[in-house]
Parts: structure tokens; sequence; C-alpha cells
């Protein structure tokens, strides 16, 4: 601190004609030029797991485990091996499509109930509230063993439609705490008008909110979809049988099988987060925006 | 959380309150709406959230291997856990593992924020972006990434610590028992410093530049400013940011579970790792804990409640 004092006092000093009553400080800590300096190797070290990963995907088989960190010659050899060996594309579909039913049916639950508790009135309302929002610390290590116990007796262990279930139900409260914040943000007005014209509740929903809802619900859509596309528990302990696997639990059971497989292993994993990248850098205002929303608010 | 507390819903406008005919039609209508638009999400929440929580206390009380009937044992299942070596082992990793991430995933986290704020606007983007893609892969990936990278023969790691000529400090870095955790925390934070960082800089976008401007007339240095406007200004969302390292800690399970699956000899254990092959894990032969493991998760949802009152308690002080 006092060396900074320090520069201060020798930099107005030395330079007294620059803006007189605003001594020209030193930048140091937080300078523009200064965390450029900061970021830009930092975000070279965030990246190297990838850029390594990408280029052992890529290597030769003969080269993996010796040679230049960049390889002299590009091979795409592994990621056929990948496709065939491991069943990518059957995988690939069961990650995808319980992925897809999921962030659907989180919406449909999400949207009416974050609706509910933003601009309905009813008893009880807080009470609801706060129960459903215990959900969000209850995590899945907790619940895994009476949420296992429950769907063998249903019948629903083994099965895509017990994981849809879990995934459903786990994940609508944090959506629809998302949902409520965003239909806050809506004036009362609207849905006042509304009543006022005679229109019934879920005309009002289905025709004057959800139209606008787009933004929240884009929100909702990118968080649902990178959560349950990560998920590895649940599916890991509900699913049995490889056939039903989405891609967490089979590109776990990979370091096992591929262990010195590496252009294989590479490929797959490669595989397996273009999709999020994807999702993820298209839909990147709305991802900051569901933060402002979910979490600062 | 802050947003739980509804103000009354205040009907404005040409809309009669709630005297007369047309406006207790318009209540009952409401109410009806309402009730029928959370109807779905509490009957799930019943069914899949609440009947569990229920479950595992109750299973926490007694001793059962899936098969035959359940017997109730009081509390020995914890009474066990404390006489346990592995179920202290996995408290202190869990808390260690904890208190490290959330202690450098906040700290990183606000600072790399100003200096993402601080650079031109473009390369601040192009940094976020860059920043969090390690939070948006799962945890098996990453943890089988980094499992490769560690590999003590032909891993990355002791391959570039070998060309530097550092042999020395070559490790077999997930089979060492000092080296095992920090191995595992540090992709740990490498995963999650995106997110925080994403808070802190959507924070930092609502303090008052105001008091910058203030702050600069008064011949405040920019360390100063850090300490005494960005820091103090953030507080709220320093309570979320803290709050979610710790919910995050506590459960823990996906990556230590995918990179070491507890070991060498249970020196990366955590709660998570521990239920789980107490539950399900059934290697040896041996029958599965559904009781025994049930009491962890229960401490697990005690840990992870006091995380989110901590929170809460956070924001009330800040807000006051």
């Amino acid at each position: 601190m006092t060396a900074t004092l320090h520069g201060r006092q020798t930099a107005s000093a030395v330079s007294p004609s620059k803006a007189p009553g605003l001594p020209r400080r030193r930048r140091f800590p937080f300078g523009r030029t200064f965390a450029t300096f900061i970021l830009v190797p930092l975000c070279g070290l965030m990246l190297f797991p990838f850029v390594w990963l990408v280029l052992t995907s890529l290597r030769p088989r003969n080269t993996v485990f010796s040679g230049p960190f960049f390889p002299e010659s590009l091979s795409p050899a592994a990621y056929g091996q990948a496709w065939t060996l491991i069943e990518f594309p059957l995988h690939f579909w069961n990650s995808l499509w319980i992925t897809s039913v999921t962030v659907v049916g989180v919406l449909i639950f999400a949207t009416l109930s974050g609706y509910a508790f933003a601009k309905l009135d009813f008893p009880f309302k807080n009470t609801l509230y706060l129960l459903l929002l215990t959900t969000l610390m209850m995590p899945a290590t907790a619940l895994i063993i009476p949420l296992y116990l429950e769907l063998k007796s249903l019948g629903l262990l083994n099965t895509q439609s017990g994981l849809l279930v879990l995934y459903i139900s786990s994940s609508a409260p944090f959506s629809m705490f998302l949902m409520r914040a965003f239909f806050q943000t809506l004036p009362d007005e609207l849905v006042e008008a509304a009543r006022v014209d005679g229109s019934s509740e879920l005309t009002i929903f289905f025709r004057v909110i959800l139209p606008l809802a787009r933004p929240g619900i884009a929100t909702v859509v990118i968080f649902q979809f990178l959560q349950t596309w990560n998920e590895f528990l649940m599916a890991n302990t509900v699913l049995q049988d490889t056939g039903k696997l989405p891609l967490q639990p089979v590109l776990f059971s990979l370091t096992g099988q591929y262990a010195t497989d590496w252009p294989t292993l590479t490929a797959g994993l490669t595989l397996s987060i273009i999709p999020v990248v994807v999702v993820y850098v298209r839909m990147q205002n709305q991802f900051v925006a569901g933060m402002t929303l979910g979490a600062v608010k | 959380m802050t947003t739980t507390a509804q103000p009354p819903v205040i009907v404005r406008g040409p809309v009669p309150s709630s005297e007369g005919r047309f406006g207790s039609r318009l209540k009952r209508s409401q109410r009806v709406a309402g009730y029928l638009f959370v109807l779905p999400t509490l009957a799930l929440f019943l069914a899949f959230v609440g009947w569990p929580i229920v479950q595992t206390i109750y299973l926490s009380l007694s001793k059962w291997s899936g098969f035959g009937d359940k017997t109730f044992v009081g509390l020995d299942n914890y009474t066990r856990m404390v006489g346990d070596p592995t179920a202290r082992r996995a408290l202190v990793v869990t808390l260690v593992f904890t208190a490290v991430t959330t202690v450098a995933q906040t700290g990183l986290g606000i600072v790399i924020a100003v200096l993402v704020n601080t650079v031109w606007r473009s390369l601040g983007v192009v940094v976020r972006t860059i920043l969090f893609i390690p939070g948006i892969v799962s945890f098996v990936v990453s943890g089988v990434l980094w499992k490769l990278i560690y590999d003590p023969n032909i891993g990355t790691l002791n391959r570039v610590l070998g060309a530097l000529g550092l042999e020395g400090l070559q490790h077999t870095w997930l089979a060492d028992r000092a080296t095992v955790l920090p191995a595992i925390i540090v992709v740990a934070i490498w995963g999650g410093i995106g997110m925080n960082m994403l808070i802190f800089f959507a924070g930092i976008q609502g303090i008052d530049p105001g008091l910058y401007e203030a702050a600069e007339v008064d011949g405040a240095s920019p360390m100063q400013r850090f300490l005494h406007i960005t820091v103090p200004s953030l507080r709220v969302v320093t309570g979320i940011v803290v709050s979610l390292g710790l919910l995050n800690g506590f459960k823990i399970f996906d990556i230590i579970y995918v990179m070491t699956g507890g070991g060498p000899n249970h020196a990366s254990e955590v709660f998570g790792t521990y239920l789980y092959s107490l539950a399900f894990g059934s290697t040896s032969g041996s029958l599965p804990q559904f009781g025994y493991a049930s009491a962890f998760s229960v401490v697990v949802m005690i840990m992870c409640i006091l995380a989110v009152i901590a929170q809460m308690v956070i924001t009330r002080r800040a807000e006051r």
C-alpha cells in the first residue's frame, strides 16, 4: 500500500502539468495492459488441456507417447475408431433425446409454477415456494439411495423413463426459480389488463405471458441442457444395460477399457464436448443473463 | 434467495379489490389457477424430493442390505460413523476440499472478474468465453482428461517437468497420498472458476460508477478502490459465491469418483464417494449397507442446509 502511495506522489511530482487537481496515478494493479498480461496467459493455461486433448486425438497411434507436443502428422483414424468401437452414435443419441425430453419437461413444469409464484395470488404461496426451493439444497449425492430404491419399487430401475423422472423432478425447482425471477420483471398491468378483458387465467398464461417469456425460456434451456448432458451420478446408478446409457457413464467406463488407447479415448471425449461447446458459444448471452437473473438477484 | 420475500399483490387500476362479486370471482379464479399451475411441480417434488428426504432419514436409523426386512437400530449408524477411520478421513477430505476450492474460487473469481472488467470490452468477451469453457464440460470429461495429464509414466505434466529439467518434481500424482488431493483440487478450481468469475462480473456491472469517479477525484489508488469499493459492494454476490462453493464442495462426487474412486487407500475419499461405495460399490462382494450409507447422506444434507443458511445470514447482514 505504501509503495502505491509513494508511487502516486512521485508521479504527480514529476509531471505536475498533467491534470493538476487529478494526480496522474500509476494504474499499476489493475491497469488495462497489466490486466491483459495476466488474462492472456491465464486463458492459455485454461485452454491447454483442451488443446492437448484435441492434438492427442489426432496423433497417429505410434507417436502418442513420444514425439513433440505438436504432432508432425495428423490422422483422424481415432475418430473412426471411437465412432464404431464405443458405439458412439447410439450413446450420443441416448444423451441427446434424454436431454431434450428433460429440457421440455422441465420447461413445462417451471414456466407454469414460476408464473404462478410470480403473478398469481393464492394462500400458502410463500410456504409452497420455500418448500420447493429446499430442492436446491438437496444434492443428488444425498438422495441417490432412496431414489434408487424408489425407482426399484416402481419398476423403473434400468429404464430411461425412470432416469427422465429423476432428471425432471430434481431440476424443475431451480428452473422454476429462474422463471419466477424472469416473470417478475414483466409488468403486473399486462396480466391485469387481460383479466379485465375477461380472459381466463389459462388464456392469459398461453396467449399473453408465454410469448413474452422467450428470454427466460432460453436461459432455462441452456442451463438445463448443459446440466442434463453432463449428469453422471444418476445415469450411472439408474441404468445398467450398456445400450441404454447416455454418454457420460460410457466415457467413464472407457478409462478402464481404453486405458492405453489414448487416441480413441481422447477422440471420444472430444466428440462428447462438441455439443456443449456449440450450445454454450451460441447461447452465451442468455447464459450471462441467467446468471444475473438467478444468482445476483 | 433474497427474492423469497414476496410483497402482497396490490391490485391496481380499474380492477376492484377483493370486495364485490366481480373482484372475488377474479380472486377465486386466480386461486384455482395458482394451485393448478403449481400442482404438477409440487407433485413431482413430493414424490421425488420430499419423500426421499424422509426415506433417507428413516434408512439412516436402520440396518438394511436391500433384502429382507429393515431393522431399526436407532442412532447406531451415527455412533459407528464416529469410530470409523474412513468416515473421519472422508470428513477431513470433504472439509479440506471444500475450504480450499471455495476460498480459491472466490478470491481468484473476484480478481479475474475485475481484470476482465478492466480490459477492452471485446477482449473481455473473448476472455470470459474462454475462461468458462472448462466449466461447461462434465466432470467425467475433465476428470478423464486430467487423469491422462497426471499419468505418471506418459502424462503430459511429468513430461513437461522432465523437459524443464525438474525431474525432482515428478510424481505419481494420483497414486501418491500426499499429492492426490491437491491434484484433484486443481481440476475442481480449473472447472469452477469461470462460473464464479461470471457471477462476480455480473455483480460488478451493478456497482454505481459514481462511486469510482468520486474515489478517483479523492485520489484513491486502484488497489484502494478495489478494496474499499468493489469488495464491499459485492458482499451479497460474495455470499452467493461462497455458499455455492460450500454446496458444491459438500456434495462433491463425480470428479473424485472418476479420477481416483476415493483412493489410494481412501486418501481422496469424500462423503459422496464413501456413501456411494457403501451402497452400490459391492466390488468386494459385500452386501450393500443402505442404512449406514444413508447416515452419510443425512450428514451431507445437513451440511448443505447450513451452507444455505450461512448465505442467508450474509445477505441479511449486507442489506442492513
